[in-house]
């Protein structure tokens, strides 16, 4: 059984789409919920892939003539076929690709557990077998265009079942449909994040003092950091990068001059005074979230 | 004026320019960062060829990057304000988590796994629930039998029209047994069509359906057994009244021993889950959901096999044949092999 200790919630929200799961080493890590546009996204990709999949197996089939046939003939035959293509499909892809199709990949999306173990192939089946009672079958049966054995309520029937199965992504926070409800698992988005250079350098011709460097907090110091790496790519001008100067020296006080030139240089200065600072200023646990965090002068 | 990065931190007054700065952040990144650019590769390679593409070495040294990169961002977390590093290591150890911790089996492993002991000891941990809805599917039978034995237009109110297609109060004993039970064999297009036809709409509905009403407390599931009950029981009445159960119950058999462990099976599978919600012991009900889900969509995808088998046997072999005799053996053979199936399979590997 799956290891859930009752009453622990092992599984936090942390507000908006992240989520936190936690490793088997303890160490909580964050996740991002898939936005459902782009799960619709990979569903469209992957519904374009095994379909044409499906169409190079039935297309020349129907035209083989071994047996008399018939447009119903056709039609069972593309139930069976896409039947076994698309779980076999969702099936060997989830598993081989731990927790992702190629429509997933693509789009960058992936399967977990939602209480951070591992992803289980029992899981996996559930999840995507559930997606035949959910969404495939009931619409075989809507689309079904001549009378049912079962007769018109069916219809109504799977039509109302659409509307029910449709909203529940939309109606508990971790955007799980029916078939993650059961398995127990989220589709988060997983980008490849890369570790570009450290702003912070090791020479200095600027420096500060601690009374100026109190003027700001952690997301102030997020933002120059975001400015500094426009500037290394040349996103941004000598004279942007004035203005930004120009903000802080007016804010720390600074009364000395500046060159254009050396306007960059003066930023870099500032960014890893700035960090060093407030890295240290966490370290004695005084953290400041922003500028206006309260917290005078010593 | 130039100063240098120390790792030496200095007293000074607030107004005072630092003339050292120490960022432990730098220290940190530059002390570790060739593990993590190693993590790194050895993901990327994981993740485009799969974890089989590494080497017995890489393989090695995979789990102890991995811890080392894990503690690397607990280390961060609380030190480090570079935004861009913190970004880059929860991403990687995210990344390495899903690598380490992923599924290590293949489709047919997972399917072998299923079908050899998942399946069945699901099933076995069900039976109170099968046994209420076999109990319902029994009571609705009979009633349906006792009540059309009685007064034969209970038939047409209790089997809906699509159904009984020609079937009713006005069949003639001849007629059953020439179109019915003993109807000619129409081609593998007409089986076919058959196949497709029961499998993917009649049946599935009512899968579905005893599954699905599950979540609502299930009695519907049960409910959706006695009307399944009464139908078949309605049915048998009809041909009783001509003398005909023996021959009727043998046509039904050859697939409907299948299918009706199938239906069985997703009602189960619902009460189930309305077991579980509404008694959710010392879970939450959606945890509870979770936990159980598992268990009762294992059913019901399970049922989804059997529901195959019963669409072959009925689309290809009802008509072709023509035995009463060699359909009860083929159908209750079928169901003998699913019972031994499912009280033996699997009990070894118990996990």
């Amino acid at each position: 059984m799956a290891g859930i200790a009752p009453n622990v919630r092992i599984f936090q929200d942390r507000g908006g789409s992240a989520r936190e799961i936690i490793t088997p080493e303890a160490v909580p890590l964050i996740v991002e919920l898939a936005p459902l546009s782009e799960r619709a996204a990979a569903f469209i990709i992957d519904f374009v892939f095994w379909n044409l999949a499906v169409f190079l197996i039935v297309f020349p089939i129907s035209f083989l003539k071994i047996v008399d046939v018939t447009p119903e003939i056709v039609v069972g035959l593309m139930l069976l076929v896409s039947f076994i293509i698309r779980n076999t499909y969702f099936l060997h892809f989830e598993l081989a690709w731990r927790g992702a199709t190629p429509g997933k990949r693509i789009v960058g999306l992936r399967v977990v557990d939602r209480n951070g173990g591992p992803l289980l192939p029992s899981a996996v089946i559930a999840r995507n077998l559930t997606r035949e009672f959910e969404v495939f079958m009931p619409i075989v049966v809507l689309l079904s265009l001549e009378e049912v054995t079962v007769g018109q309520w069916a219809q109504w029937l799977s039509f109302a079942w659409l509307l029910a199965i449709g909203a529940i992504p939309f109606l508990n926070r971790d955007r799980m449909r029916g078939g993650d409800l059961i398995a127990g698992t989220i589709v988060i988005s997983l980008p490849r994040r890369a570790l570009l250079a450290d702003q912070a350098q090791n020479e200095f011709r600027y420096s500060f003092t601690d009374r100026q460097l109190l003027a700001y907090g952690n997301y102030e110091l997020q933002v120059l950091e975001q400015v500094l790496r426009g500037a290394e790519t040349s996103l941004y001008s000598n004279e942007m990068l004035r203005q930004v100067g120009e903000k802080i020296r007016h804010r720390i006080g600074w009364t000395g001059e500046v060159p254009l030139a050396l306007e960059e240089r003066f930023l870099r200065d500032f960014y890893t005074a700035e960090r060093a600072f407030l890295e240290r200023e966490q370290l004695f646990g005084k953290v400041r979230p922003d500028k206006h965090h309260q917290g005078g002068p010593r | 004026m130039v100063a240098q990065v120390e790792s030496i931190g200095v007293e000074n007054r607030i107004d005072e320019p630092r003339p050292r700065v120490l960022l432990r952040s730098s220290e940190f990144r530059r002390v570790r960062e060739d593990d993590w650019r190693a993590l790194e590769i050895l993901i990327g390679k994981a993740e485009k060829r799969g974890i089989r593409s590494l080497s017995a070495e890489e393989l090695q040294r995979l789990p102890l990057l991995y811890r080392s990169v894990v503690s690397s961002l607990s280390v961060a977390r609380s030190i480090a304000l570079d935004r861009n590093m913190l970004a880059y290591l929860e991403n990687l150890s995210l990344r390495a988590f899903l690598v380490v911790y992923g599924p290590r089996t293949t489709l047919w492993q997972g399917m072998s796994r299923f079908f050899a002991h998942d399946f069945p000891a699901a099933v076995r941990g069900a039976w109170p629930h099968l046994l209420i809805a076999f109990l319902a599917l029994m009571a609705g039978g009979l009633a349906g039998f006792l009540l059309t034995v009685g007064d034969e237009q209970w038939f047409s109110s209790l089997v809906p029209s699509g159904l009984a297609g020609d079937r009713g109060a006005d069949s003639t004993r001849e007629a059953l047994l020439n179109r019915e039970i003993f109807g000619p064999w129409e081609g593998a297009a007409h089986a076919f069509a058959l196949f497709a036809n029961t499998l993917f709409q009649h049946n599935t509905m009512v899968g579905i359906l005893a599954f699905s009403l599950g979540l609502a407390a299930g009695i519907p599931t049960v409910l959706l057994m006695i009307h399944n009950g009464l139908i078949m029981g309605a049915f048998v009445g009809l041909h009783y009244n001509r003398g005909l159960t023996y021959e009727f119950i043998g046509w039904l058999s050859i697939h409907g021993v299948t299918e009706f462990t199938a239906i069985l099976f997703c009602a189960a599978g619902g009460l189930l889950i309305a077991d579980k919600i509404l008694f959710p012991d010392r879970y939450s009900r959606v945890q509870s959901l979770a936990i159980h889900g598992r268990v009762a969509g294992r059913i019901a995808l399970g049922a989804v096999f059997l529901f195959f088998v019963a669409a072959i046997l009925e689309g290809g072999f009802r008509q072709l044949v023509s035995s009463t005799d060699l359909r009860y053996a083929i159908g209750w053979g079928i169901g003998l092999l699913w019972l031994l199936y499912f009280v033996r399979a699997g009990r070894r590997k118990e996990s």
